[in-house]
């Protein structure tokens, strides 16, 4: 059964009935707490993966990678994220696996591909959280596209952290006037902070936010921002 | 041994000294944040100054921090003091009370004074009652309605039974304003003096009081209210005060007893007032008090006859209707009959409960039973109760009759006027509205019955 619908992916597409693939999706929620036959399933996936598929065959695969996926996957997985026609499928899986490998790939990715791919990577390891992440973005905040550099500024502001916080304070000091990824990043950073208990962080960033030279309503929710965090310190 | 012990003194002491500087450190941070929000809330900017009244409402904790935000109160605009006032009510901290009474003493503006009045309502208590019931006679309607207000907020033992001993010898203005309070309260203790007061020489504290007791009255209270409703004057205040009598019946659940309730409640009054309480039984309505009434609208006595016709006549249901249409089959006396005939078509004409059909069934029935043009006119208008396309065919024919022409075409647009109606049955009412727009002389019934045959609707004009 299972080989038949590996069978039958060679030549899937979107409008293929679903009930060629229902094996594969049983395996894997069969898998779910079985590490044996997760890693059986996830090899199969890889394999197929690196073989002659269609587009919406290794977009199929992809999907599944996100809940069967280990670091085993990534290389097969970074093939992908390059390519700008499948960069999508590959990040969806790739910002999920918890791996570390996953991340390193991304960071690794950042060289190779340009422009809203370029983006999309960025975004992806924004979503993944990692402070390992925060150098190869922070350096990005002055790239010259102003859209990878907003990317890498709301990827920081994502992140969240102490780390992130620095960055972004740091490209706000050198940069002229507010820009306003920059302080909407920091304002998430702040917010992330305060979340995780850590309200003198918070506070330092929201202090810097409260000058003058900031717009009105920045001012506005940085004070909301300071409230909280000498509430939570009171 | 000594060794042991000097090691606990210093562990002790260290733990101390740790402990000190935590509160210390919190202290500062406490105080750091109270003088945020006082910055704040003395900001020029209103959203700053939100961001500082909404922590005054829920953040910062304890008396301290209340009587800072409190003393600040001075400092302020008018706008920020009402603004500080309402957070300061909100946060429900009465050590921030004095400050508040001191604002008030001290201000001139009169949403101010409304605004700590307000205030007063959610911090203060019973000791408060004296000032809140002298603002109830202030000359700005704002204070007097704060006042008012607060005096439904306050909490505290026996607030209500204060309120009810200051009433007695209050002025009028103010103890009907008192009375009101009182059935916000929903003061059931209270309800002896509103009996009291539903007798009382001066009618604005009657109708206060006979409306407490609508609001909060029992069954218990329908014979009390009697007197009250005798006491009214004819006109508005007897109707409101019989109003509220009905709707004391209307807790009672089962109309027999209901029906029971009432007459015993007659029967507490001298006999010679009874006959004057019979548009009260009306108002109540039901099958066991259309037996009563009935009785005398059709005895001997043509004075109490009258009275009882009356009283079916105001029945708040189509349940009068038989003995109506009966009375005006068989009563020699044109003026009787005449007034029954008019209760007939007036109690078949109400919605309650009944359909399209049972509405126009009745109509009808008094069709044929009317003798006068006026008569017939009086049917042909309560047609327009029946939301139904046989309803417009009853009225059609008198279209074509000059004499009641006119009020054939004004019915015949109110049916019209309900568009499931119209529409379900369209052709037929676009060549009667054709009609109506050729015979009628009013433009409001012809721009009506033009309006609906385009499919549009039609705002009735509010009553002035």
């Amino acid at each position: 059964m299972l080989d038949a619908a590996f069978e039958a992916l060679k030549t899937f597409d979107w409008g293929t009935d679903l009930a060629v693939v229902a094996p594969i999706e049983d395996a894997a929620t069969a898998a779910h707490d079985k590490p044996e036959l997760r890693r059986d399933l996830e090899n199969r996936l890889i394999a197929a993966l690196n073989g002659k598929l269609t587009r919406d065959a290794q977009d199929y695969i992809c999907r599944k990678l996100t809940t069967v996926g280990s670091a085993e996957a990534v290389p097969a997985l970074s093939v992908l994220v390059v390519k700008p026609e499948h960069s999508h499928m590959a990040r969806f899986a790739l910002e999920r696996i918890t791996a570390a490998e996953a991340g390193h790939a991304l960071r690794g990715a950042l060289a190779y591909v340009t422009g809203i791919t370029k983006i999309g990577v960025i975004s992806s390891l924004g979503a993944r959280r990692e402070t390992a992440s925060v150098a190869p973005l922070g350096k990005l905040l002055a790239d010259p596209d102003p859209a990878i550099a907003r990317a890498a500024a709301l990827a920081l502001g994502a992140i969240g952290n102490s780390e992130s916080a620095a960055a972004l304070q740091s490209a706000l000091q050198s940069s002229t006037g507010s820009l306003p990824q920059l302080v909407d990043a920091l304002l998430s950073c702040a917010e992330s902070l305060l979340t995780s208990n850590k309200p003198a962080d918070a506070n330092s960033i929201y202090k810097t936010l409260t000058s003058d030279n900031h717009p009105r309503l920045v001012r506005l929710a940085a004070t909301r921002g300071l409230l909280a965090c000498a509430s939570k310190q009171a | 041994m000594v060794r042991r012990m000097l090691q606990c003194f210093v562990l002790f002491g260290l733990f101390s000294s740790m402990a000190v500087q935590a509160a210390g450190a919190a202290d500062k941070a406490s105080d750091e944040f109270v003088q945020m929000i006082v910055k704040l809330i003395g900001d020029s900017d209103k959203e700053f100054r939100a961001a500082g009244l909404e922590q005054v409402r829920t953040a910062a904790k304890g008396t301290a921090a209340t009587q800072v935000f409190a003393s600040r109160l001075t400092k302020l605009d008018d706008a920020g003091q009402i603004a500080l006032l309402h957070a300061l009510a909100d946060r429900g901290d009465a050590s921030a009370r004095p400050a508040i009474l001191e604002l008030f003493g001290s201000s001139k503006d009169e949403q101010v004074r409304a605004a700590a009045i307000s205030a007063i309502g959610y911090l203060g208590g019973p000791a408060d009652l004296p000032l809140l019931i002298k603002t109830l006679s202030a000359d700005s309607a704002v204070e007097r309605s704060a006042a008012k207000q607060s005096l439904v907020q306050v909490s505290g033992d026996k607030i209500s039974k204060t309120l009810g001993a200051d009433m007695k010898s209050a002025p009028p203005a103010v103890k009907a304003l008192l009375i009101e309070v009182l059935a916000s309260r929903r003061a059931s203790d209270e309800l002896p003096a509103l009996v009291t007061a539903s007798v009382d020489d001066n009618a604005q504290v009657r109708g206060a009081a006979m409306a407490a007791l609508g609001q909060i009255g029992r069954p218990e209270q329908i014979a009390e209210m009697l007197p009250g409703v005798l006491k009214a004057e004819k006109g508005s205040e007897r109707d409101n005060a019989e109003k509220n009598v009905a709707l004391v019946c209307s807790r009672i659940e089962n109309e027999e007893q209901r029906g029971k309730s009432v007459i015993d409640s007659l029967n507490t009054v001298a006999p010679t007032d009874r006959d004057e309480l019979l548009a009260l039984v009306g108002r109540v309505g039901g099958k066991t008090l259309v037996n009563f009434v009935a009785g005398i609208a059709t005895s001997d006595d043509s004075s109490r006859r009258r009275i009882g016709i009356d009283a079916l006549s105001k029945w708040p249901d189509a349940t009068a209707a038989d003995k109506l249409l009966e009375i005006v089959n068989t009563t020699t006396d044109p003026a009787e009959r005449h007034q029954a005939f008019q209760g007939f078509v007036k109690v078949s004409a109400a919605r309650n409960n009944r359909t399209d059909k049972q509405r126009l069934d009745r109509m009808k029935e008094a069709m044929k039973v009317a003798k006068t043009p006026e008569e017939q006119s009086l049917v042909i208008n309560r047609t327009r109760t029946a939301y139904d396309v046989e309803a417009m065919r009853f009225v059609l024919p008198y279209v074509d009759q000059p004499e009641f022409a006119q009020i054939a075409c004004e019915t015949i647009v109110e049916i019209a006027h309900h568009r499931d109606v119209r529409d379900a049955n369209k052709a037929e009412f676009d060549t009667v509205l054709d009609k109506v727009i050729e015979i009628s002389k009013d433009p409001v019934v012809v721009d009506r019955a033009q309006r609906y045959k385009r499919g549009q609707t039609w705002e009735r004009p509010k009553r002035s």
